[in-house]
């Protein structure tokens, strides 16, 4: 039978890390989008938030951007791999 | 002068296996319907578009049912005259769900990462059997290139 040891230290900082910060991009996207709309516009929490449109427009670049890397990526693992052609 | 000939054929809608629409159609009233399969109903004598709802078709109407919903709110289409706030709100939604969809995934991930269990005697019996594949294929004349150590959990 095998024993299982708790993940170690790297796994576990990595791993709620990124449990972290998702649930606060969450929480803010949330607040901007959904709960703004209902709160006085002369309230002091929209000064910490951005004019409305950035709430579309800053995923789409982000999107944007992942997607150059990905592309970028695969370009160059795909470059690397090239095999000369034979030349009978 | 050209005269159009009028068809008549037929439409079958099957959903779970059962046949739950049908419906006589001529050219004069004809649409696209995207999915179905086009035959023969060699009883009813007349082609008949069978359109068989799998589960992309379920997805899909439900997906552009929801998408012209949002149109019609968005675009304000119907003349709602909806309050401002909820039209503000409206709007962003299509990109909040992939945003709210990302962070679910990334957080799945992480909480997954980080509560996976080390297994030592798993890894240990693991690194034993790579070993002896190794010296196995060396005595049948494989060359090895790498011999870098692999980290297992």
């Amino acid at each position: 039978s095998e024993i299982d040891v708790e993940a170690t230290g790297a796994d576990q900082a990595v791993g709620f890390g990124l449990v972290g910060f998702s649930l606060s991009l969450f929480t803010y996207y949330t607040i901007w989008v959904i709960v703004l709309p209902f709160v006085d516009s002369d309230h002091v929490i929209h000064s910490y938030f951005l004019p409305r449109e950035y709430s579309v427009i800053l995923p789409g670049v982000a999107a944007l951007i992942l997607l150059l890397f990905v592309g970028t990526f695969i370009g160059v693992v795909t470059w690397k791999n090239r095999k000369p052609k034979k030349v009978d | 002068m050209a005269t159009l000939k009028l068809y008549k054929f037929t439409v079958c809608a099957i959903y779970n296996k059962n046949i739950i629409y049908e419906t006589e159609l001529s050219n004069r009233n004809t649409f696209i319907l995207t999915g179905g399969f086009f035959n023969y109903n060699f009883a009813l004598h007349r082609p008949t578009i069978f359109i068989t709802m799998t589960k992309l078709l379920e997805w899909l109407l439900g997906v552009s049912l929801i998408g012209v919903a949002w149109g019609l709110v968005t675009f304000d289409l119907l003349d709602l005259q909806l309050p401002p706030q909820y039209r503000e709100l409206a709007w962003p939604m299509p990109v909040y769900l992939l945003v709210v969809f990302g962070c679910y995934s990334l957080a799945t991930v992480g909480y997954r990462v980080a509560t996976f269990n080390d297994c030592e005697d798993a890894a240990k019996e693991l690194q034993a059997q790579i070993k002896e594949a190794k010296e196995d294929l060396k005595k049948k004349g494989l060359k090895i290139v790498s011999a870098a150590p692999v980290h297992v959990g």
